[in-house]
């Protein structure tokens, strides 16, 4: 969250030194103050997860630790509501949605990034604007057609469908990352007779990692937190996904927040672990291919 | 290395597109019933009811999706429509019911009620909401009414009587409002909340006759008797009755104020016990909505229940369970546990509150399904909200009135 990499400039006037003190005390004072700050809802969210129902209902004060601690949330998001079975089915569509967006879109990012042909600059733009098509608007579209093909209620279907919106933002993503490397490597190979397929597997894609680790992680959040296909297309218990089953435990009319907050946590984790794992790509693949058009 | 990892990525992406499991043998037996029931006790109590079900019928599996109740209203129309439509739907009766019997997307379940089993099992007023043109299309289940819940502890300490007349409740609150403790308790962020006032200012003011015809769009919204209503509604906030900040409240966080006691009661339906802390759920009573004069008062009930779509695909089965759900032991097996009421009328009340409910209800010249099940849904939407807003803003009633109006005229006419 907080990364530091400024290496203190050795000066020889005192004054300096201390005004750089100063600011970089300041720095930490205030970057300090903006975690704790961003961090309010979270502690609120475990506070609640270790409350007892009972204990909630009968004290307005959210953001006090509970009197006593309970597990017990947890435990019931995990068995009774069903958390288990939910989180394998989102792992089980997420994972591929992920692998299949990342394996399609590079291999349309590189030949949007390296050939020239006529509609090129049309097929971006096709690409490009699908981006803006609001989802909701391809609800129905989507449900029919996925109960005409037999895809309801099936983890294909999802996934089919994931990987189909994602890719409009993936392949513009890698293609202008990939339009930062200088053409001549690929001219280089192609003069010592390497296949195009040899071209984008072993030049270009190793000189992409950090922009696809990046991307992984960016895809990997949003359709695990997907809500609206899953419902989209899913509704037998047995295929949900761990957004369905958050969305579950609200009742009709009573909503048990202390469950709910302990199950958020639990489908928080994944994309935080998936996060932590990648976070070293993560900063410096975001920027990469941002600036050239 | 690279090669590999390719390999890798190609298996999975072909495994998840090809191999992706889901799909499920269509076996003969087996019935998929899509449920609301999101709610842990109720959910409980299906589950029970279900299990019961398969024991006396070990050829059918059941299968039971459960999807969140708002998310369920929306998905509904979808699924009927749909190719592989659930065996079995849970449903409100009346409008909400026929509306979709109307559009032939529901199957008539009176196959599984042979001679006049279905008449005898349940009142009439029930088989009229479970009807379209002669043929019926829904299986009441259970039932609960709305009602003024009030802390009897509040009661207690200020010495107040249950009020009987609108004036008599108007001087209860004064009471409170004195004592620093907020008459009413809101959670207008649910607008549904208001729904029930609606319900109740409008029949008890206007009477039940005319409440009918204005939810079901015959009367516009600018009669100056659903003016009275509004602004009755909004003299209490005037009055400064209605607890501060009301429409920053869910109603499940309003109720707490009245566990707590610092406010006094609450206009909700039954399922407010469920909620309550196992301490303070005694301290918790009803009474009927006071009355403005007139000799008759209705009741908010909602009923719930079961229905087939018409693209079922084991009819079979979904009639056997339907001819199960009507039975006084099955609706038992769910009212029982939840303290709601049954609709076969062979099944007694399970506990004192219900008796008393049920009393109520059976004393009412009619009763009422509520607002966003009498209107269709998208009108008792924009009503609440209109309600809620003249709360807010009493000298502009009428010009909310106006355009609630020109939304009836719109809507009703789709």
């Amino acid at each position: 969250m907080s990364m530091t990499t400024a290496k203190p400039i050795v000066r020889s006037a005192p004054d300096m030194r201390k005004q750089k003190a100063l600011l970089k005390g300041a720095f930490y004072v205030g970057g300090t103050l903006l975690v704790l700050i961003w961090l309010i809802p979270v502690v609120i969210a475990v506070f609640t997860a270790g409350k007892s129902m009972a204990e909630l209902m009968s004290s307005p004060f959210m953001w006090t630790p509970p009197r006593q601690w309970t597990l017990e949330n947890f435990r019931s998001a995990w068995t009774n509501a069903g958390m288990a079975r939910y989180m394998m089915n989102s792992f089980i569509i997420t994972i591929p949605s992920v692998l299949g967006t990342l394996a399609i879109s590079s291999l349309g990012a590189y030949a949007l990034a390296f050939y020239q042909f006529k509609l090129n600059r049309a097929i971006l733009i096709v690409f490009v604007s699908g981006m803006l098509i609001p989802f909701q608007m391809l609800m129905i579209p989507v449900f029919r057609f996925s109960d005409a093909m037999g895809l309801m209620n099936t983890y294909r279907g999802v996934t089919l469908f994931h990987v189909a919106f994602q890719l409009g933002f993936c392949v513009y993503f890698l293609r202008n990352f990939m339009r930062t490397l200088p053409f001549s490597l690929i001219e280089a190979t192609r003069m010592d007779g390497a296949s195009e397929f040899t071209i984008y597997l072993r030049i270009i894609m190793p000189l992409a990692i950090p922009s696809i680790a990046a991307l992984g992680v960016l895809q990997f959040t949003w359709i695990w937190n997907d809500l609206l296909w899953s419902i989209v297309l899913l509704n037998a218990n047995r295929v949900m996904t761990i957004t369905q089953g958050l969305a579950n435990m609200q009742g009709q009319f009573i909503t048990n927040y202390a469950i709910i907050a302990a199950g958020s946590i639990l489908a928080a984790l994944p994309p935080l672990v998936v996060f932590l794992f990648f976070q070293r790509f993560f900063i410096s693949g975001l920027t990469v291919g941002a600036e050239k058009g | 290395m690279k090669k590999v990892l390719t390999l890798i990525l190609a298996v999975l992406v072909a495994a998840s597109v090809f191999a992706g499991g889901g799909q499920q043998a269509s076996g003969q037996q087996e019935l998929i019933i899509n449920s609301y029931m999101s709610d842990q006790a109720p959910k409980e109590a299906f589950e029970a009811l279900v299990a019961d079900f398969e024991s006396k019928n070990p050829t059918i599996k059941v299968t039971v999706n459960t999807t969140a109740h708002e998310q369920f209203k929306t998905l509904l129309p979808n699924w009927l429509t749909s190719r592989q439509a659930p065996d079995v739907v849970t449903w409100f009766a009346g409008y909400r019911m026929q509306a979709f019997a109307q559009r032939g997307q529901l199957e008539p379940i009176s196959r599984a009620f042979p001679g006049n089993t279905f008449q005898d099992s349940f009142p009439e007023a029930f088989v009229r909401a479970s009807s379209f043109n002669n043929e019926i299309y829904f299986l009441p289940q259970s039932w609960y009414w709305w009602a003024v819940y009030y802390n009897t502890e509040v009661f207690d300490n200020l010495g107040l009587e249950i009020p009987k007349t609108w004036d008599d409740f108007l001087a209860v609150s004064e009471v409170m409002k004195q004592n620093g403790i907020a008459p009413i308790a809101i959670g207008a962020r649910d607008t549904w909340t208001a729904g029930g006032w609606f319900d109740y200012l409008n029949s008890a003011i206007n009477g039940m006759d005319f409440h009918v015809q204005l939810t079901s769009g015959q009367v516009p919204y600018t009669d100056p008797r659903v003016q009275k209503t509004f602004e009755t509604f909004a003299d209490l906030q005037t009055r400064g009755y209605i607890m501060p900040n009301a429409t920053s409240y869910s109603w499940q966080e309003a109720a707490t104020l009245l566990f707590n006691g610092q406010a006094g009661m609450y206009l909700m339906g039954q399922f407010i016990k469920d909620v309550a802390p196992a301490e303070v759920r005694d301290k918790i009573d009803f009474f009927h909505f006071p009355s403005f004069g007139l000799p008759g008062y209705a009741v908010d009930t909602p009923i719930d229940g079961f229905m087939v779509p018409a693209n079922a695909r084991n009819k079979d089965a979904a009639m056997k369970f339907m001819a199960y759900l009507a039975t006084p032991e099955a609706q038992a097996l769910f009212t029982v546990p939840l303290g709601r009421l049954a609709a076969n009328k062979n099944v007694p009340p399970p506990n004192d509150d219900a008796r008393r409910g049920l009393e109520m209800v059976l004393g009412a010249e009619g009763a009422m399904q509520f607002y966003d099940r009498d209107a269709p849904e998208e009108m008792a939407a924009r009503g609440m909200d209109a309600l809620l807003e003249a709360m807010q803003n009493p000298g502009r009633i009428p010009q909310i009135l106006a355009t609630l109006d020109q939304d009836r005229v719109r809507i009703h006419r789709d």
